[in-house]
């Protein structure tokens, strides 16, 4: 029996000695992690104040944060952070819940996926940023073409990987559902639904990185506000500063939403 | 004593793009009423597809299968256990149980739910209700697989190589627990294996099938001594009968080569 394993609290030296090596091991990746990252800003700062490096084509992380500083004090920051995530959010909740829909409608029937799948690989190779033209004269320039680029960028990847989850339940467990007299809906809900579940968190994971491709990209193609708009705008300009402070702003929401996806994976694996 | 299960004149053609395969021919059987009988044959004779058939999985192309005296398949008065134990590694062993009854969404759901925990109870696995599967030994995962089955309140069951998964020493104790409960719960039950001593021990009949096509080729009654299929081991026919069936195998695997 497994359960009955037997756990001791007298440990010997070479246990203490295992322990304390996996703790420094620990501790020194965490120390190489911020040293990484502070040597980085560290010197890019030292470089750009003695003039090895011109701030003005790459900035420097004084002037990033005094930029964002001004930013925030002005309102712009938020403004513009604001409509960014709102963008991101809609299209990522729209491309989950649809592509997720289409992926159980062609579980659901064979004939209607063996119709469909040559148009989803297709979709799938396709750069949707071809798209940006006739998504702006469909939908007019502004957030609805700007979702809607989030939206397509993620619905195909989110169809198939849901998909080929759904197809990848035990047949054996089908069966067994079978053998117990299950409706279509049961086996959904009962097997298919909850055994996918690892694949749905990777799908989140992954709209969550697409989601904030698909914003910035719409941003970029036609938009009078948030963080894409940032950077261009300060491209245009020759503002790097804005460039890279809007850039860092991004990395850090980007990063947020990541997280709290990680968070529901924890929970989910409790 | 009643048939719970008959097989009249069945014969079944698997259809694939590029051929028929006649898999069953002219296969005629009983199960009587809390008996345990066991199929036996090559592999990939069509064991499997008898219990499918007898499961309403399949239908057979001729013939009539008759299930505690009706032609239609009722599915509820049907059990089927796996080679594996195909648990819900997300439920806990209580919900993994439960899960025949919140799909038949029987009348009388208080009373089999009732019916499960004496079934955890009286086979020591009441302590592991609220664990997950992958906490329990393989043996007591077909256990749970075996209560889960049983509660559903099946005249027949039917078990497709349930133990083959098992490694020697649990399998000979799990075939102990599982002809104990079968038996003690009056259950009939059709067991396929590839072990023809482990359908020795359990059997109260024996169904030699001859390799594909398949038909009834032989039609074997036992009454070893001892309580247990580990006791049954000891009777003093059994190895004469273990070398009748295997000889009956081995010729028929050779007559096919000769073919």
């Amino acid at each position: 029996m497994k359960k009955t394993q037997t756990k001791t609290t007298n440990f010997s030296k070479a246990h203490k000695d295992y322990v304390k090596r996996l703790k420094r091991n620990k501790f020194a990746i965490i120390f190489f992690r911020i040293f990484v990252l502070a040597a980085f800003i560290g010197l890019w700062e030292l470089l750009t104040a003695v003039g090895v490096l011109d701030p003005f084509f790459i900035s420097s992380p004084s002037r990033i944060v005094m930029q964002i500083v001004s930013m925030a004090q002005n309102g712009t920051l938020l403004y513009n952070s604001w409509v960014t995530l709102y963008e991101t959010l809609i299209g990522f909740g729209i491309a989950t819940v649809l592509g997720y829909l289409i992926a159980v409608a062609l579980w659901w029937n064979e004939n209607v996926r063996k119709v469909f799948e040559p148009y989803i690989v297709v979709l799938n190779s396709l750069p949707k940023i071809a798209l940006g033209p006739i998504i702006i004269l469909w939908v007019g320039a502004g957030t609805s073409a700007i979702i809607l680029m989030c939206v397509l960028i993620c619905i195909v990847i989110t169809t198939m990987s849901m998909l080929s989850a759904f197809m990848s339940v035990d047949e054996g467990k089908i069966l067994l559902l079978k053998s117990m007299h299950a409706n279509k809906w049961q086996i959904f809900f009962k097997l298919v639904l909850p055994s996918s579940m690892p694949d749905f968190i990777s799908v989140l994971k992954i709209n969550v990185g697409m989601s904030w491709v698909g914003s910035i990209m719409g941003e970029y193609l036609t938009s009078k506000a948030g963080l894409g708009y940032l950077i261009v705008y300060g491209g245009q300009i020759f503002k790097i500063d804005l460039v890279m402070a809007s850039t860092a702003v991004l990395c850090v929401l980007a990063f947020g939403m990541y997280f709290l996806v990680s968070l529901l994976e924890r929970k989910y694996h409790k | 004593m009643k048939n719970i299960l008959t097989f009249k004149n069945v014969n079944y053609f698997y259809q694939t793009k590029t051929d028929e395969i006649f898999a069953l021919n002219n296969v005629n059987f009983n199960v009587e009423e809390e008996s345990f009988a066991s199929l036996v044959g090559p592999s990939g004779c069509g064991k499997t597809t008898i219990l499918s058939l007898t499961a309403g999985l399949l239908k057979p192309s001729s013939g009539e299968i008759l299930l505690d005296g009706e032609n239609k398949i009722d599915r509820t008065k049907i059990g089927y256990m796996f080679q594996k134990d195909h648990l819900l590694e997300w439920r806990s062993v209580w919900k993994n149980i439960a899960l025949g009854i919140e799909i038949q969404k029987p009348e009388n759901k208080d009373e089999k739910l009732a019916k499960a925990e004496d079934l955890l109870k009286k086979y020591d696995l009441y302590s592991f209700k609220n664990q997950k599967p992958r906490q329990l030994s393989g043996g007591m995962r077909q256990r749970v697989a075996l209560i889960r089955t049983l509660v559903l309140e099946p005249k027949l069951l039917l078990l497709d190589e349930p133990f083959s998964a098992l490694d020697y020493q649990t399998r000979l104790s799990v075939c102990d627990d599982v002809y104990s409960i079968i038996k003690s719960e009056k259950k009939s039950a059709l067991l396929v294996t590839h072990d023809i001593s482990e359908a020795l021990s359990m059997s109260d009949k024996i169904l030699v099938l001859s390799s594909r096509p398949a038909t009834i080729k032989d039609n074997i009654f036992l009454d070893l001594e001892g309580v247990t299929p580990l006791k049954k081991r000891k009777d003093k026919n059994f190895s004469d009968l273990f070398n009748k069936i295997w000889s009956e195998l081995t010729n028929e695997k050779n007559s096919n080569k000769n073919d």
